[in-house]
């Protein structure tokens, strides 16, 4: 029987900085065997538990989609043991992963819907993962209008700024990315996400919108959405909680009666009304 | 013995009826019946009617000093033995509130009664138990068995030395003679004796069933770090696991944490679920800090803790 | 047809069973402790307790386990695996109570999404042995939790104290297996109306009275209750009744670095620890004793009934009997009862 706590053997095969404060680095990873790559299927909003033996294991958002064949990617944020190891792991390392893990956005609800995209900071990642997804021309047509707004502190701190630059080119996709500060470079809008979407203004009829950020922009990103009349059964959001196992065993990120490992990360602002406020 | 009790416990409830009605605390912390014979609960009162909740008998161990953490907002009045007391001055030395938030009922201690040498001491178990004069009678479904209360204090108490509380905002009983029951904690003594080896072999063996719950931690009133060294993962300082040696470092780093700071109330032990005599480690370090600095925790309000404070005449033969 | 073991044949009994098992059961480390262990030989067994301090659940979720080793490299292809469990295994002298535990952390660990293998490997190769219950505590409130002192369900073979000897019950297939064991003997009508005595006695002494049914339906309406303001003063985040509990199974997973590598352990955790909970950003969804204390009793009394139909509480007692500060869960439970009754009245008992 297989063992859900060991890790298989994934190998770096491309690291980069992604931001100016050198905190969030982005890492592709290829399996080492074929038959873990032919087994691996994921959807956007999954994530992975990530681990360096003898530093430890942290969960991460698949950031790549899975039209994005061959490898996996993940923007790490350096703030621990394992993220700091996670960012010192030079190309050709291994590292070991756990997943696919979790429920993923819902994929099925959004057909022949539009999809409002918010995010901010780097809680962008399984974001680009699903926005990815529905750029690809095999998928183009499951959905209708697709809205993104992105934005972070500083023009430095974006993530996937060249992907955003080709994604600005689009005629399929809307794209605003913003910023709370420009600077003298920075040529793009510069505004707080709730105030840029309230300006966007993007229609709630037969739309779902899926929001990631920290709890400062949600907080006042939420009434905005409100205002748009956006339900709650239509608003969904991806959570974090500290997480050990991340298959619902070791009882640590428990929301109420869900785990967030399990029953999560995704939740729709429906669902978390009827939990208590352990978040 | 009983008159004595029941005066020390309506002086409890005046004074705490005093202070509610007055509004001079929010509330008092003091000790009241619950559901098990040869024990009793902390309780948190905050009107006079409550007051009378308030009990004292020889089954009021916890060191309610542990609560103060909890309620540093509050102006709060806490009945108070003299080994609590001494850990409320401790903390004052360290500055964890402020003079004026705290109203102590300073109560002049009988000793407390070891529930766990009194259940061992029968057959069955106890259903129903009282103090009566300087007995304690436990009764059980088919047994009614009467103990000589002096027979059965914890460590820490036949050892105490300061059981009136000389810091107290008001003393609720007349000062009690201060002559200890054994000349020394009888661990302690038994321990001195051994060598070196045969120390560390019984540290070893006591150690060694620790289940790494940090009850003990929690009960302490001196240990109130917002991350303790145990949790720290960068620096990993120790393990989480078994290994003797982690169990072993627990122990020897906690009971060094408290030297010069440990007032012996014993309330590590009492918390403990594997019954490890944690009051002797302890006790020996308390030892160790009167011969060496000359110095007892919470005797002396003004009195700076010695290993967090230097003088040029500090003893320094150890350092070779 | 009842069987019986004399006691003057246990000895020989256990030590017959070591030659083809592993042997757990109760071995006290000091006068009044006692916990589940693997015993080298029969001597060791202390039946003399209501119950040891700590519960037969280590004996399929052991305290820390070892999840892997690896080597100094840190690559795949130097760690070993260490789930197997090479020899059959059998848990001796457990209580109805901590049996009853075992079928619920069997619901959080053989789930049908993921299946913990290192629990299942030690579960499907151990025989339980239980030991009923003849002079239950005052403290026991098992039969409030659908259990009860002579509750066979999940033990393989079923035991008797009669005094002299065990009347032996076979009530599985994998206890079937004992039919032919040289030590059992066929036990008369007066010991079999013996054990019946026994067993009505201890009926009546636990209590049943604890209002545990339903509990789930009226915590609904008190997540947000200040009920938890007070309920939580007196405890002091000891987390003696977590590690005490024979249902709590929440678990911590980390590297330990040894000489030549290390190994992936997990390690029993507490979600009564104020870090439990606290996420790398500094944010705690439950920074006070307040929070801890409503997440342990809503996780045992409504989050584990909504996934799996049953509260996760056997009312074995431990966590009353070994508290520091004396909180019982049971008063605890009461006050849902009354707190509904005030809630639906529109009064607000804040000072239980």
């Amino acid at each position: 029987m297989k063992n859900p706590y060991h890790p298989i053997p994934m190998v770096v095969k491309k690291a980069q900085v992604e931001t100016d404060d050198r905190m969030l680095r982005t890492i592709e990873l290829s399996f080492l065997n074929e038959e873990d790559a032919k087994a691996f299927h994921f959807i956007p909003g999954q994530f992975c538990e990530l681990s360096i033996l003898g530093k430890g294991e942290a969960p991460f958002g698949i950031a790549s989609s899975p039209t994005e064949d061959g490898s996996l990617k993940f923007t790490i944020n350096k703030a621990g043991v394992v993220t700091t190891g996670l960012h010192h792991v030079a190309e050709g390392a291994e590292v070991g992963i756990r997943g696919p893990l979790g429920n993923g956005y819902p994929m099925d609800l959004f057909q022949g819907k539009n999809v409002l995209v918010i995010g901010g900071g780097f809680a962008f990642t399984t974001l680009r993962s699903l926005i990815a997804y529905f750029l690809h021309p095999e998928n183009r047509n499951k959905v209708n209008d697709i809205t993104v707004i992105y934005g972070a502190r500083m023009p430095g701190l974006l993530l996937y700024k060249e992907e955003l630059l080709k994604w600005e080119k689009r005629s399929d996709l809307k794209l605003v990315v913003t910023v709370d500060w420009g600077d003298k470079d920075w040529k793009g809008k510069v505004g707080l996400v709730p105030n840029v979407l309230e300006e966007v203004g993007p229609s709630s009829e037969n739309t779902y919108a899926v929001i990631c950020g920290p709890p400062i922009m949600i907080k006042f990103t939420f009434p905005k959405l409100m205002a748009l009349r956006f339900p709650n059964e239509r608003i969904y959001t991806s959570l974090e909680k500290r997480m050990m196992c991340g298959i619902g065993k070791c009882g640590r990120c428990n929301i109420g009666h869900l785990y967030v490992c399990k029953d999560g990360p995704v939740f729709s602002y429906a669902q978390l009304e009827k939990l208590p406020k352990d978040y | 013995m009983e008159e004595r009790r029941k005066a020390i416990q309506d002086r409890i409830r005046e004074e705490a009826k005093e202070l509610l009605s007055k509004k001079a605390v929010d509330l008092i912390i003091g000790f009241g019946e619950w559901t098990l014979p040869l024990r009793t609960t902390p309780i948190f009162v905050r009107n006079p009617e409550g007051a009378d909740h308030l009990i004292w008998n020889s089954f009021c161990e916890n060191n309610l000093a542990t609560y103060l953490h909890k309620f540093s907002h509050f102006k709060v009045g806490v009945v108070a033995k003299g080994c609590d007391a001494r850990s409320i001055v401790a903390l004052s030395l360290e500055k964890r509130f402020k003079p004026d938030q705290l109203y102590l009922i300073g109560v002049p201690c009988q000793r407390m009664v070891d529930r766990r040498r009194v259940k061992k001491a029968v057959k069955g178990e106890i259903l129903h138990a009282h103090e009566q004069g300087d007995q304690i009678i436990a009764e059980g479904e088919d047994f009614r068995t009467e103990l000589k209360r002096d027979d059965f204090l914890y460590p820490s108490c036949r050892v105490c030395t300061h059981r009136t509380p000389t810091q107290a905002n008001v003393l609720v009983g007349d000062p009690v003679e201060e002559s200890p029951l054994a000349e020394a904690h009888p661990e302690v003594k038994e321990f001195e004796k051994k060598s070196q080896e045969d120390r560390w072999r019984y540290f070893e063996k006591e150690s060694n069933r620790c289940i790494r719950c940090y009850a003990c931690r929690e009960a302490c009133p001196m240990c109130y770090c917002t991350e303790c060294f145990v949790d720290s993962s960068n620096p990993k300082w120790i393990e989480k696991g078994f290994s003797a040696s982690d169990l072993e470092f627990y122990h020897i780093i906690r009971a060094y944490h408290q030297a010069g700071r440990c007032s012996g109330c014993g309330a590590c032990e009492r918390a403990c679920p594997m019954e490890i005599p944690l009051t002797y480690f302890t006790q020996k370090l308390n030892q160790d800090v009167k011969e060496l600095f000359n110095f007892e925790t919470g005797i002396d309000p003004e009195a700076p803790p010695p290993l967090s404070t230097y003088q040029t005449e500090d003893r320094q033969e150890f350092i070779k | 047809m009842k069987l019986k073991l004399d006691k003057k044949d246990l000895g020989s009994f256990l030590q017959n069973l070591m030659d083809e098992y592993d042997l757990f059961a109760p071995v006290q480390l000091a006068e009044g402790v006692s916990v589940y262990k693997k015993i080298d030989h029969p001597g060791e067994v202390d039946l003399s307790t209501s119950n040891p301090q700590k519960p037969a659940k280590e004996v399929f979720f052991p305290q820390s386990e070892t999840m892997f080793r690896y080597g100094k490299s840190g690559k795949q292809n130097e760690m070993v695996s260490t789930e197997e469990v090479i020899r059959e295994r059998i848990l001796f002298g457990a209580r109805p109570c901590d049996i009853q535990a075992v079928s619920i952390t069997d619901e959080v660990f053989l789930g049908k999404e993921y299946t913990d293998v290192y629990y299942l490997n030690k579960r499907k190769t151990t025989t339980i042995i239980g030991m009923a219950c003849d002079h239950p505590l005052s403290t026991c409130f098992c039969s409030s939790t659908s259990g009860g002192p002579f509750l066979r369900k999940g033990s393989d073979l079923f035991f008797t104290d009669l005094g002299e000897s065990f009347l032996v019950e076979l009530l599985t297939e994998k206890g079937m297996a004992f039919l032919k064991n040289k030590f059992f003997k066929e036990a008369n009508t007066k010991e079999i109306s013996l054990a019946e005595g026994i067993e009505e006695k201890a009926l009546k002494m636990t209590d049943a009275s604890v209002p545990v049914e339903g509990i789930d339906k009226r915590l609904d309406l008190m997540v947000e209750s200040p009920f938890w303001g007070r309920l939580h003063e007196k405890c002091i985040g000891c987390r003696v009744c977590t590690y005490l509990c024979p249902t709590c199974h929440c678990f911590d997973i980390m590297d330990e670095t040894m000489t030549n590598g290390g190994q992936r352990v997990r390690n029993w955790d507490s979600c009564l620890s104020p870090l439990y909970s606290q996420e790398t950003s500094g944010h705690n969804p439950r920074p006070t004793n307040r929070e801890r204390t409503r997440q342990r009793i809503m996780h045992k009394f409504n989050y584990f009934p909504k996934n799996f139909g049953r509260a996760a509480c056997v009312g074995c007692g431990r966590c009353i009997l070994y508290c520091p500060v004396h909180f019982d869960i049971r008063q605890a439970i009461n006050w849902t009862s009354a707190k509904r009754l005030k809630l639906q009245r529109g009064e607000h008992s804040t000072n239980p």
